[in-house]
Order: C-alpha cells, then sequence, then structure tokens
C-alpha cells in the first residue's frame, strides 16, 4: 500500500478522535464551576436584566448540545468562533499566539535530540564505566526534577546571578529586526538564540534525560545483537558497527516516544511560558481557563489536539519507513 | 588431507577464560587441533563444552568478560594468537602477532569467516538482504560496489534462492529460516575465505531443512575446496559431514581421530555416551541410552578426568589422574587421540584401580537410582556420600 493511501488512511481515522475531544472539552468546560457573565462582567454593576442580555448576545441561554452542534458547524467551515471575553476571533488570537510555543517547543526537542542520541550512545558503548555512570544519573535527575524548577534555577544562576541570558520573553525571528532595534539580521538572529536558550533547555531536559535513557538500553540491547556478531566476524569496523548496524536499529523506539512525548512538551510549555513570561499559547490557554472563556478553550484544545495527532501520525510513518518490518497498514 | 604438509589452521593449547564475579570459568582449557585445506573437522560436544567459545577465539572475537589467556593459533604461518615471556617475566602478547587492525582487515571475512548458529537473528532486520551481502563482498574483495551487487546476485543463486534479483532488496523478515541460512552461507562463501566456521548452522532448522543446508555445503565445499570447522553437538551431522573430529567435553578435546574411527573404533568413554544417544529408528526411547547427569560448571571442572562422575568407566584413579590427549592407536598413518587413562598408553595402573561408585551430587535429579551403589560393600571407595537406606 501507498504512503499516501496510508497517510490518508490515518487522517481518516484520526477524525473521531478528534470529535471525541471536542465532545470532552466542551462539556468540561460548560461544567467548570463558575459563570463566564459573571465573571466578564464583574466590577459592572450587573442587574438580572443585563446578564440575560449578554447570556442572550453570546448565545449562552441556550441549551448545551444546541451550542456544541453549532460549534461543530462553525469549526467544519473554518469557524473557529469568538472569545466573549476579548472579543476577538478565537482563530487570529491562535495565530498570535502559536508561533511562541511551537518555536519553544521544536526547539526544546531540536535541543533533545542533539544531545542525546549521542550521550546515549557514548554511555552504551562505555557501558558500566564512569561516563555511563554520571549520564544515567544526570538522567534521573532529568527526568525526576519538574521543568519550571530548572527553569527557576537557570534564571537564578544564568540571568539573575551571572547575567549572561536574558530571562524574559523571546525574540521573535519571524518579526522584523527594527521592531527590536536590533542592528541587521545578525544581531537578531543572536538575540534570538539568546533569549531561547533558557526556556529551552529547562522544556528539554525532560524529553533529553528520557531519550537518553532509551537511546542507552537500545544502543546496549542492539549491541548485543547477533548481526553485530556477525558484521564484527565479517571485519566491519567498530565505528561502522556502531553508526549504522546497531544505531539504525536502536532508533525505533525513539521515534516512537519523540512522538508520544509531544503531549508533555506541549504541557510543559504551559508552566516555562509562566516562568520565562512567554506570550505563547499555553498562556493564553490558561487566561482561557481562568476566564472561563469557552470558544478560546476549545479553539487551544482542538489545536492542540490535531497537533498531537499530527506528530502521532507523523511517527508512524517515519517507523514504517525506517522498518520495513512495519508496514503500511497491508493485510497481514 | 596429508598431516605432512602445514595446517592451514593450527591451535595448540588454545585456552580462552571467562572472568565472572563467580570466579573464573576456563571455557576452553588447553585444546590443539589443525585443519588442513579442504577439510572439514568437527568440533562436537553438549552444550557449554566451549564449541563456541573456542571458535570465536579464532577470530579473536571473545567478548568481555572473556579472554583468551594462553596457547598459540597460528593461520597460514601468522600468529593470530601468541604469547610470551616478557622482560618482567609476565607473559605478553607476541611481536609477531597481528593486531586488532589487521585481524579486521585481513583475517575476519577475507581468510576466516562464520556462519553462525541462529539465521532469524544473525541478519540485521532494518537492511535489505543483498545490501548485507553486498557490503561484506565489498568490504572483504577487491570489487567495486557494482561488482559486488552482481557477485551477491550470483551467489544469492548459487546457493539455491530462487529469482535472486528480486529477493535482492528484499529484507531478512521476507525470508524463512533455511533461506536465510541459505543467505548466510552465500554470505561466508562470497568474501572467499579458505576457512569458514559454522558454529551449529543446522541447529535452528527443522530436519528436512537441515538435510539440504548439509547437502548444500557437501556440494560447495567440494566447488571451491573451502576448509571448515563445523561445530555441533550433532554425531549424525558429524558422519555425514566431517572428515575429522575433535570431541569436546568442559574446554578439552577429549578425543581425536578420523571421522570413521571415531564412529567404529571409539575410544572415549564420553564419545561412547554421545554416541549411544543418538536416536535411532532400530531403537525405542527406553532403549536409548543418554548420558547421566549435566556436565558440571568449568567453573569448578571435577578432579582428575573431567568426565570421571558421569562416566560408566570411571575407576577410583580417574579422580587422581588428568589424563591428557595421547595418541591411543594409528589410523592410516593418522594417530587417534583420546584422553582416557583406560587406554595402554596412560600407565597409570587403570586396571589395577577400583572401580568408582557414581557420586550423587553431580546428578541431583537422578540421585535416587544411583545413591543406592554407593552402599555397595564390595565397592568402598565413595563411602562418604552417605546415602544408605534408599532401598
Amino acid at each position: 500500500m501507498g504512503l499516501l493511501r496510508y497517510t490518508t488512511y490515518r487522517f481518516l481515522q484520526a477524525i473521531p478522535v478528534l470529535i471525541g475531544i471536542s465532545i470532552l472539552t466542551f462539556v468540561l468546560a460548560n461544567l467548570t464551576p463558575g459563570d463566564p457573565v459573571r465573571l466578564m462582567l464583574q466590577g459592572v454593576e450587573a442587574d438580572q436584566e443585563m446578564i440575560e442580555q449578554v447570556e442572550a448576545r453570546y448565545g449562552l441561554d441556550r441549551p448545551m448540545h444546541e451550542r456544541y452542534l453549532d460549534y461543530m458547524a462553525g469549526l467544519v467551515q473554518g469557524d473557529m468562533g469568538h472569545s466573549f471575553h476579548r472579543n476577538q476571533d478565537v482563530a487570529s488570537l491562535i495565530a498570535s499566539r502559536i508561533g511562541p510555543t511551537l518555536l519553544l517547543v521544536l526547539s526544546a526537542y531540536a535541543f533533545a535530540l542533539v544531545t542525546s542520541i549521542p550521550l546515549g550512545i557514548i554511555a552504551a558503548k562505555r557501558r558500566n564505566e564512569p561516563f555511563d555512570h554520571v549520564s544515567r544519573i544526570v538522567a534521573l535527575l532529568g527526568v525526576s526534577t519538574p521543568s519550571f524548577w530548572i527553569g527557576i534555577m537557570l534564571i537564578l544562576i544564568f540571568a539573575v546571578q551571572l547575567g549572561w541570558l536574558p530571562s524574559a520573553d523571546l525574540v521573535y525571528p519571524w518579526w522584523s529586526p527594527e521592531v527590536y532595534g536590533h542592528d541587521g539580521y545578525l544581531e537578531h538572529f543572536v538575540e534570538t538564540i539568546r533569549h531561547l536558550v533558557l526556556p529551552m533547555i529547562a522544556l528539554g531536559t525532560l524529553q533529553m534525560a528520557t531519550l537518553m535513557r532509551v537511546e542507552r538500553t537500545q544502543m546496549i540491547e542492539s549491541l548485543q545483537g547477533e548481526y553485530v556478531k556477525l558484521a564484527r566476524a565479517y571485519g566491519v569496523p567498530e565505528r561502522t558497527i556502531l553508526r549504522k548496524h546497531a544505531f539504525q536499529v536502536a532508533q525505533l523506539p525513539i521515534i516512537t516516544i519523540v512522538g508520544l512525548n509531544l503531549s508533555t512538551a506541549l504541557g510543559g510549555a504551559v508552566l516555562i511560558e509562566f516562568v520565562f513570561n512567554i506570550n505563547g499559547l499555553g498562556r493564553l490557554f490558561y487566561e482561557a481557563i481562568i476566564q472561563l472563556d469557552y470558544q478560546l478553550i476549545m479553539g487551544i484544545t482542538m489545536i492542540i489536539a490535531t497537533m498531537f495527532v499530527i506528530g502521532v501520525i507523523i511517527t508512524d510513518i517515519a517507523y514504517a519507513y525506517i522498518d520495513p518490518r512495519v508496514t503500511y497498514g497491508e493485510a497481514e | 588431507m596429508s598431516s605432512e604438509s602445514e595446517p592451514l589452521l593450527r591451535v595448540e593449547n588454545l585456552k580462552t577464560q571467562f572472568f565472572t564475579e563467580a570466579g573464573t570459568v576456563r571455557a576452553v582449557d588447553g585444546i590443539s587441533f589443525d585443519v588442513h585445506e579442504g577439510e572439514i573437522v568437527g568440533l562436537v560436544g553438549e552444550s557449554g563444552a566451549g564449541k563456541s567459545v573456542a571458535s570465536m577465539s579464532l577470530l579473536r572475537l571473545v567478548e568481555s568478560p572473556g579472554e583468551i589467556v594462553g596457547g598459540e593459533i597460528t593461520y597460514k604461518g601468522e600468529t593470530i594468537f601468541g604469547l610470551e615471556e616478557g622482560p618482567d617475566g609476565e607473559l605478553q602478547e607476541r611481536e609477531d602477532m597481528l593486531s586488532n587492525q589487521e585481524m579486521r582487515d585481513r583475517i575476519r571475512g577475507n581468510e576466516i569467516a562464520v556462519i553462525f548458529q541462529d539465521p532469524m537473528e544473525s541478519l540485521n532486520p532494518v537492511f535489505t538482504v543483498g545490501g548485507q551481502l553486498r557490503e561484506f563482498i565489498e568490504l572483504n574483495r577487491d570489487l567495486s560496489s557494482e561488482q559486488a551487487r552482481q557477485e551477491a546476485v550470483e551467489m544469492l543463486r548459487e546457493v539455491g534462492i530462487p529469482d535472486p534479483e528480486q529477493r535482492y532488496d528484499e529484507y531478512p523478515h521476507q525470508f524463512s529460516g533455511g533461506m536465510r541460512q541459505r543467505v548466510l552461507i552465500a554470505m561466508a562463501l562470497a568474501c572467499e575465505p579458505s576457512l569458514i566456521i559454522a558454529d551449529e548452522p543446522t541447529t535452528a532448522l527443522d530436519v528436512t531443512v537441515e538435510g539440504q543446508i548439509i547437502d548444500l555445503v557437501d556440494d560447495l565445499q567440494e566447488k571451491y575446496g573451502t576448509s571448515f570447522i563445523w561445530v555441533t553437538h550433532d554425531m549424525g551431522v558429524v558422519a555425514e559431514i566431517c572428515d575429522r573430529v575433535n570431541v569436546m567435553y568442559l574446554g578439552e578435546i577429549v578425543e581425536q581421530s578420523p571421522v570413521d574411527e571415531l564412529f567404529y573404533d571409539t575410544k572415549h568413554p564420553y564419545t561412547e555416551a554421545l554416541l549411544d544417544s543418538i536416536p535411532r529408528p532400530d531403537k525405542t526411547v527406553g532403549e536409548l541410552d543418554p548420558i547421566e547427569g549435566v556436565m558440571p560448571e568449568a567453573i569448578s571442572p571435577p578432579s582428575g578426568c573431567r568426565f570421571h562422575p558421569r562416566c560408566p568407566d570411571a575407576r577410583e584413579v580417574c579422580q587422581r589422574v588428568h589424563p591428557e590427549n595421547k595418541q591411543v592407536d594409528t589410523a592410516e598413518g593418522v594417530p587417534h587421540r583420546a584422553a582416557c587413562v583406560k587406554h595402554d598408553a596412560f600407565d597409570v595402573g587403570y586396571d589395577e584401580s577400583v572401580p568408582l561408585a557414581k557420586s550423587p551430587q553431580v546428578t541431583a535429579d537422578s540421585s535416587a537410582n544411583t545413591e543406592t551403589s554407593v552402599t555397595d560393600p564390595e565397592r568402598g571407595t565413595a563411602g562418604s556420600s552417605g546415602g544408605e537406606g534408599s532401598e
């Protein structure tokens, strides 16, 4: 079966998943204690009539299932609804805030992959030597330390104490340098990186530690494989064995973990955005929940769910691409 | 096959040990054998006898914590392994010993190739069969990538894989066990080595496939003139394919002879026991005569002859005297060696010695029926075992 057909099939499979998520989120948001209209009218001397007026205006007086169907009808046509709290289009609100979050998550992933794979391989190669012991302790700490705490510590050390790096906000590379008063693109780029380093490490450490542990275990297993013995017996240099014969087999679980951990990374991004004062999707999400901004909650949830589903599908495709034993959904 | 000429491979007093936390395991404990050009030499024994460790030692591919600690391996006049006394009196590797680089570039694959036991695990699951074959050919022969590819296809055809052009691009999981073993044989032959170590190559296969593979190897061996070391525990396979046989027990070679003499004029009780335990159509299961007990750990081998606790012919002297592998007979000018003191070549008083009652601790599972003989008043030697009154 072709790759295209497989991909289409997987996307079609994702539709019921997304519908399920939308129902769940809609119900949960609406069942959350609190009245969005009262929250909106805070500080305003509002009588019953006024509240009813506002409710009617946003359709909040209608039963839940009607509102849900309405919302979904709009969503199918590409209308993500209206944030009644901010009086703005949900789609444009998300569009304006998704950039920093994606930048943060993707760079954290890049950081995690670039560090964890070589470290995991070296640890496997030097199993039970000092390097391995140290890397295992670091990995254990990385897995068990909350990312926001790492973020705060990084700020204290590198921003407050040493003053090397900025501690708040990001520089958006997609904005023009003039906005920040940067002198040309080089400075713009350097500033982007400087702002990104600390939150990237804070968010990426968990991923790095997880991946490193898996990479180490997988490489150890793969290096003990009969096919590695065979390659050695045929005079294949140790470097080639490490980089090719053992490596490629060991990467299969890594791919799965990268895909599945996208959810923890997106969740972690919410906290990191707070710690580093980044105006991303995570903070918008938090505010939407506090204000019971139903349509905004729905919009962000659907976006995150879609990103996750796409991530998983890409993972599966990559898996089938690397592992010849996995087929594109052919009848076995 | 003549013993006059310099052998292709000469192994002398090879010792390979594993240094584990529980102690030193003497997996291979001073074995010597030769392989001549064009010969198939069997290395036979139960699991744990040290056959595989011995064969990996020949390529210097013993994995940690294992290490070759003594002896000499000479291949075509070159030293694969050899020790000498250094200036400080300690043993050190000899100057003329091949370096790791030389082993990799010139010996492994090019000169000595292997076929492993488990064809399911030996091929890398994420590369095509043809790709793996081509890689090894390219590495071990002076061929371009394209030539190596053609050679790979040719070898696949040679070992009887249908549609080799098409199968070249398939992955190992698309091949059956027998077909994979054919691929591994193609791999070994394609590198044009002078010696192939086949480490239990048919053990993982079912019997019909085993027969096909043995026939294939027999044909190809004749065609290419390659020498083989055939590692197996199966005496039937030995009879079918080997020219000369080395029988191993607990890290030692206990009998060494041309294949016919081994079967018709068996000199060591262990070999006899191995032959008796082969299932045959003229024997029912009840008539089978399996070897009693299990092989002891090589970490603390029994004193004297290592086989004596399980040996039906054991006498008191066997507990004390450790027999070396001595020539006990000659068959057509080829020595027949055995490490058993019952032969006249050993003058240690076997005939006068008292027959030995079997000691129960070695055969924990069959202790009930061996213990009764311990208290037999005529055999006073093993009285310490205290197994009285079970009958």
